[in-house]
């Protein structure tokens, strides 16, 4: 890239130009800097985005863009790019559209060593910055607010979620946020396969950039399009605090950042904007291997003092949902029927009704146009769309949009995501002790509380047990991925639940051998609400399920089969969850066999950390039956 | 299943410098929004989800000023209410459908709307939706035109036509 090598002579060649008087003073503040030792202090490591090494010691900068620094070395020398930072600020290089002075380039740099060494004008002039000025004046910051979209339906995957800061403005308020702006780390590309996507993203073949956009958009993105609610966090951060953030974000906006998903993702990242602004915060410290991002809001809410005020933005679907509890189902039926094209709006049936009944019809019509449409399902025309709202306008009643109420438990203030399982159990009469590690994330059984419903991501759930009378611990069961999306159908919703679950598990043969085989299974499913029972308390469901299991013990070292399931998950109250399930495989292929199971799992929380689970099995696999019970104490960290 | 869902946007803008300067209107300057196709399996859906693949164009480069709309990644004010209103179109007619609702909210607040004006400014847009949405899908263009036409004939909120 010739452009940058050039940008980057003119950028080294300036201090060159300087008077020896300039030489002097920057001989005297590189002095300064020494003996105070500037480099070393944590404002100016965080400014470079150094970071320990996990593997080995020392620090290196995350930043992956010769154009960050200022010395040849500034990747891994501290001290060395303070110093040519030091003497790059001589440089009087007028603004330009393609290029800014140094002072302006690394602005956030300059105005904290600025203050360390106290810069002597008359010896070091300052160069007036126009564009970050412009910038700083249309973004007109006042507070900055951490945004948090939780999963959306029927992808339990999402939950991780995704973080972005918003900054607003001065003349905003709750009803106007629309106006803000808002700061996104992602990676640049414009991949469409998404499986090149996840495997390169793992290894961090994209770059990872900044980005500032309005904040509308963003809300389209995730609300309307994705429909994900929205978690606002706003942050205390003083002007003073704001004033810094924007101006490293201005140092970072055109550096690449090689983004990796699970350490180096927006959450992380975003995290360490919040460290330059808040000198002290310690944030990104814990997030040495992954960086989930709920778990990186939870760091945030974790701060005392830190949160001003949490507010909640509620997506499309979850405000037709709200709609729909204030509604009968001729009502509703109505609002469906203009949607598929059933009814007009002339249609008397809707002009029978009160003019507010009739807004109610039409404000959910409408919303269930766009939710169909932003899901791909159903291209509703736009002129119907139109007449949907031209007939709305006419109506001379109020907003019939509902109060959606917050949910009781933030996403910041779920369970944690590790959990450490002790327990005792006895499977065919044969008694064990076991212990379970699930690095992340959250299961069908846990509380939900700040989780999606229905919704269930393990990532390596590990099971350990020793048998009375083996002289050793065996692993149980080994599962690097378990995805289950539980998503209840309705008339308005008409999602297909699905799961997926690969790893190593125990099979038992006929001579009471159990060894240790790969297991790849899932398929669809179906799900409904219990009659009666509102947000998926209460589900029966029922999947099809084919799975493949591979094994030296196999005839032909495997077997595949398929076959149905059939549950019923329920809460017996806000501790205790139950779920009931019958599962049948026949495999056909390969090592012909059945394997059957009877299975009530039941959960009650201690606490929001902690709860105890109760198995009861009854099992078959080839020709044995066997019980089995366990009681397990849980352990959220 | 999964992979008919839309779920991408990605933003584009749509002219360079050169066309804008020509051709000085909101279609030359818009943030118009782009549907795609979404591969989405199962593997990406585990995997895509910290992220948001976005195109360059979203960045706020240092060269930018670029784009004719935006200056180092922020909206020129000339162009503030074209380019929320080519933004949220949808959105803006639903509020505008029943009087209320963040977007309309926005709106008023970008025309300098003062707060004992908001009401009436609220029932005017209601009261005219089919003129200022006179088609099912009204250009940017359009839909400034008459707004300013519906705020010019109504004597408490005239003062406000200018200002679009």
């Amino acid at each position: 890239m010739p452009g940058r090598w050039i940008f980057l002579f003119i950028l080294l060649w300036q201090p060159l130009a300087v008077s020896a008087a300039g030489n002097t003073y920057l001989n005297e503040l590189v002095e300064q800097a020494r003996r105070e030792n500037l480099a070393q202090r944590s404002e100016w490591l965080n400014l470079l985005h150094y970071k320990s090494y996990v593997y080995w010691p020392g620090m290196r900068s995350l930043a992956d863009d010769p154009a960050f620094f200022n010395a040849p070395d500034g990747k891994t020398d501290a001290t060395a790019e303070l110093e040519a930072t030091l003497a790059v600020f001589f440089s009087t290089a007028e603004e330009t559209d393609k290029a800014q002075n140094p002072q302006c380039r690394f602005i956030a740099r300059y105005h904290w060593l600025k203050k360390e060494l106290h810069f002597d004008p008359e010896r070091l002039r300052e160069q007036p910055c126009k564009r970050f000025n412009q910038w700083r004046a249309a973004l007109d910051p006042y507070q900055i607010t951490l945004v948090f979209p939780a999963a959306y339906l029927n992808n339990p995957a999402s939950m991780y979620g995704h973080t972005l800061l918003r900054i607003d403005g001065k003349n905003q308020d709750e009803h106007t946020r629309l106006l803000a702006y808002s700061i996104s780390y992602a990676a640049g590309t414009d991949e469409t396969s998404g499986l090149v996507f996840a495997v390169r993203g793992l290894f961090g073949g994209y770059p990872g950039l900044f980005a500032i956009t309005p904040y509308y958009i963003k809300v389209r993105e995730y609300s309307d399009i994705e429909n994900r609610d929205v978690w606002e966090y706003q942050l205390t951060l003083t002007p003073g605090e704001i004033d810094r953030l924007l101006m490293h974000v201005w140092e970072l906006g055109p550096i690449r950042f090689d983004y990796y998903f699970f350490d180096e993702n927006c959450a992380y990242h975003l995290l360490s904007l919040l460290e330059v602004a808040r000198p002290g915060l310690e944030l990104t410290d814990r997030f040495r291997w992954w960086a989930i991002p709920s778990d990186t809001v939870r760091a945030v809410t974790d701060q005392p003092g830190l949160i001003k005020r949490v507010v909640y933005r509620p997506a499309t679907a979850t405000i037709i949902r709200q709609r729909l509890t204030q509604m009968d189902v001729r009502q509703s039926g109505l609002a469906r029927g203009l949607v598929e094209r059933k009814i007009s709006t002339a249609d008397d049936r809707l002009h029978e009704l009160p003019p507010r009944e009739q807004a109610r019809i039409l404000e959910l019509a409408y919303d269930y146009a766009t939710y169909r449409s932003a899901s791909g399902r159903d291209m509703t025309t736009t002129t119907q769309m139109h007449e949907l709202l031209l007939a709305r306008s006419r109506l001379e009643v109020p907003p019939q949009r509902p109060e959606v109420p917050v949910p009781a438990v933030r996403p910041d203030q779920g369970h944690k995501t590790s959990r450490l399982a002790l327990g005792v159990g006895s499977r065919g009469g044969r008694h064990f002790e076991e212990i379970s590690l699930r690095p992340t994330y959250h299961d069908l059984m846990d509380d939900d509380g700040g989780y999606t419903r229905g919704a269930q991501i393990e990532f390596f759930n590990m099971t350990w047990r020793h048998y009375r009378g083996d002289d050793s611990l065996r692993l149980e069961e080994f599962t690097p991925l378990n995805i289950v999306s539980l998503s209840p159908r309705d008339d308005f919703f008409t999602p297909v639940s699905w799961k997926i679950n690969v790893g190593w598990t125990r099979k038992h043969f006929a001579d009471n051998d159990e060894p240790l085989m790969f297991r790849a299974s899932g398929g669809p499913g179906l799900a409904f609400n219990m009659p009666g029972s509102h947000e998926g308390k209460s589900v029966y469901y029922g999947f099809l399920e084919a799975a493949l299991d591979v094994g030296k013990r196999f005839d032909q070292d495997y077997a595949m089969g398929m076959g149905p399931t059939l549950g019923w998950l329920t809460n017996i109250s806000d501790r205790w969850r139950i779920n009931l399930y019958a599962r049948s495989l026949r495999y056909g292929l390969g090592d012909a066999h059945n394997a059957r199971e009877l299975t009530l799992e039941q959960r009650y929380s201690l606490n929001r950390q902690s709860a105890l689970r109760l198995g009861l099995h009854r099992k078959q696999e080839f020709q044995d039956y066997w019980n089995g019970v366990d009681i397990l104490l849980q352990y959220y960290f | 299943m999964l992979n008919k869902k839309l779920v991408v946007v990605a933003l584009m803008l749509s002219f360079p410098v050169g066309a804008m300067a020509a051709n000085e209107n909101v279609g030359g300057c818009g943030w118009g929004s782009k549907l795609m196709d979404g591969n989405r399996g199962i593997a990406p859906q585990v995997l895509a989800v910290t992220t948001n693949g976005t195109s360059g164009n979203q960045t706020f480069g240092i060269s930018s000023g670029t784009s004719g709309c935006t200056q180092d990644g922020v909206v020129k004010s000339s162009w503030k209410t074209a380019m929320f209103i080519d933004g949220n179109k949808t959105k803006l007619a639903r509020d505008m459908s029943t009087g209320s609702g963040e977007a309309l909210e926005s709106l008023a607040k970008l025309i300098g709307i003062q707060d004992q004006h908001k009401a009436a400014f609220f029932q005017v847009t209601k009261e005219n939706f089919a003129r200022i949405f006179s088609t099912d899908s009204p250009t940017t263009d359009q839909m400034l035109a008459s707004l300013k036409q519906v705020l010019a004939t109504d004597s408490e909120l005239a003062k406000y036509s200018q200002s679009i």
